[in-house]
């Protein structure tokens, strides 16, 4: 689903974000990306999305090679690849049901689409109750949880998160690590950029771990790290 | 698509609502620039409407000195006739010409008033059946010798001639004048537009920065993102285009009419269809000026 060949990304010179990144990671997954600020997670995630070109090397997304994709494709790109993000990127006046409906409008889905849509992937991260909510009357989680609503409703083949529990409790943490959990369970690939120890420790799935921009440990069913 | 178009009205609506202040300030400059377009194209279709009933009624005014004798004046006349251009040759005596004149100074009393002796001269009125040699005729009249005989101001021969390509001249170089006036200060508001333009669709662009960045994220494809803005820019122009059309039909409503009184003897008017036409063109001068100043924002400032 996602391929990595020889990747590197200098923002300056003699300064690599990320060097000589290969790796594979198969339909279905679940990957945690860890890594201490500035080890290269963003970068990684962002050249996924194709928000960055790679200096180097060449990446194959969904069957598709990105660094190659004509500009004006990205767009559908896009649409292959849900996003969550730390700071939710929720729009402030728009309720829940919008901003999940939005990101269909957006793509140009039929109504009748999105009123059977939105309702029922809201349901699944358990905010049904909800709908009518503006963001700053729900909590941080629930706001995440919207988030992933946005993220899941076209039903992407791949969900990046960035540092999707950077800004919650541990325990709102674990209600969205179990969501994304029963995501991947539908057939998703998913890849969590994090550095919420505890969260990787407990879940024990693959675990891709960055340190200055280099690969140093790529282990299934693993662990955060050894003391660091 | 449906939904679409209705989005992007929607969402350019919105906008507009949003920073009306430098909305408004877009539409003008766009309006005055449309105007200016506006009001020199009329200029134009009637100064050459004017121009064409000139030419269609063209004749040949030679003035006779005072005395000229008869018979000269009669020698004139019939080598005239005798010109197949020549339509008709009618002699106008001194008094006839100054009781045209009174009448049609019937409106300044004052001036009538003040003619103590007669000044103007006779002359001989010449119609030809065919406006377009007019020169022609004139070059002939000015190498016959009885003409310089008898004419007005033997010294400059030129001027006791007077006939219609000398208004039609004045006209065209009074026309071009206009009309570079016209295109140096159309072209100086078009930048105006354009920048002002650009700075709304800026602002557009920077008062819905989140909104375009989810819309990147989820993929919304570039020209749906670009769509709304484009509208915008277009919506300003062709709002100014309205009331720059309204603006002419009003002059044309309300000018046109005291124009015509004023000059009684020239047919002022303004076609159907050439307002038409000119609306046309503000439309779509419109609609390019929008299109260019929102492409160059979203360009520079809508990375997509």
């Amino acid at each position: 689903m996602i391929s990595m060949r020889g990747v590197e990304k200098y923002y300056a010179p003699d300064v690599p974000a990320l060097a000589d990144v290969s790796v594979d990671i198969e339909a279905g997954e679940f990957v945690f990306l860890v890594g201490h600020s500035g080890s290269g997670k963003s970068t990684f995630i962002r050249l996924l999305q194709r928000e960055l070109l790679p200096t180097g090397g060449q990446i194959i997304v969904a069957g598709q090679d990105i660094v190659r994709l004509k500009n004006w494709k990205v767009p559908y790109l896009r649409r292959n690849i849900g996003c969550v993000f730390q700071d939710f990127k929720l729009l402030p006046n728009k309720t829940s049901y919008e901003n999940v409906a939005f990101a269909l409008e957006v793509i140009g889905r039929s109504r009748h689409v999105i009123r059977t849509q939105v309702p029922e992937v809201l349901r699944l991260v358990g905010l049904e109750d909800k709908m009518e909510s503006y963001p700053d009357e729900l909590s941080g989680g629930e706001q995440q949880r919207v988030s992933i609503a946005r993220a899941f409703v076209n039903r992407p083949p791949i969900l990046l998160a960035d540092e999707p529990t950077g800004n919650l409790d541990p325990a709102t943490s674990l209600g969205i690590m179990s969501l994304f959990n029963r995501i991947n369970k539908t057939g998703t690939t998913v890849l969590v950029a994090t550095h919420d120890r505890e969260m990787v420790d407990s879940m024990r799935k693959r675990v891709i771990a960055l340190e200055n921009g280099h690969i140093i440990r790529d282990q299934h069913r693993g662990v955060y790290g050894y003391g660091d | 698509m449906a939904i679409n178009i209705g989005y992007f009205v929607r969402e350019s609506a919105v906008n507009f609502r949003r920073n009306w202040v430098m909305s408004l300030g877009a539409v003008i400059t766009i309006y005055l620039s449309l105007l200016l377009v506006g009001v020199s194209m009329a200029t134009g279709f009637i100064v050459s409407e004017i121009v064409k009933s000139v030419e269609d009624k063209v004749s040949i005014q030679i003035f006779l000195k005072d005395g000229a004798a008869t018979e000269d004046v009669e020698i004139l006349q019939a080598w005239l006739l005798a010109d197949d251009q020549v339509d008709t040759v009618n002699y106008v005596s001194k008094e006839e010409a100054l009781q045209r004149f009174k009448e049609e100074m019937a409106g300044s009393p004052e001036i009538v008033e003040n003619i103590r002796e007669n000044p103007l001269p006779a002359s001989l009125d010449v119609t030809l059946k065919d406006p377009r040699i007019v020169e022609d005729v004139v070059a002939k009249i000015k190498a016959n010798e009885t003409f310089l005989k008898i004419c007005d101001r033997p010294d400059e021969p030129e001027e006791s001639l007077k006939y219609g390509q000398q208004i039609v001249n004045r006209l065209f170089a009074f026309t071009r004048i206009v009309r570079i006036i016209g295109v140096v200060f159309v072209a100086m508001l078009a930048v105006v537009s354009l920048i002002f333009i650009n700075n709304t669709i800026r602002l557009a662009i920077y008062s819905r920065r989140k909104e375009i960045g989810i819309m990147r994220l989820v993929g919304a494809s570039n020209w749906f993102i670009r769509g709304p803005f484009l509208l915008e820019g277009v919506m300003q122009s062709l709002l100014g285009a309205a009331l720059a059309i309204l603006t002419v039909l009003v002059i044309q409503a309300t000018v046109l009419p005291r124009l015509r009184d004023a000059l009684p003897f020239l047919p002022v008017d303004l076609a159907a269809g050439a307002m038409i036409q000119l609306a046309l063109v503000l439309v779509i001068a419109g609609v390019v000026i929008g299109l260019i100043g929102a492409g160059f924002a979203l360009r520079r400032y809508l990375k997509v």
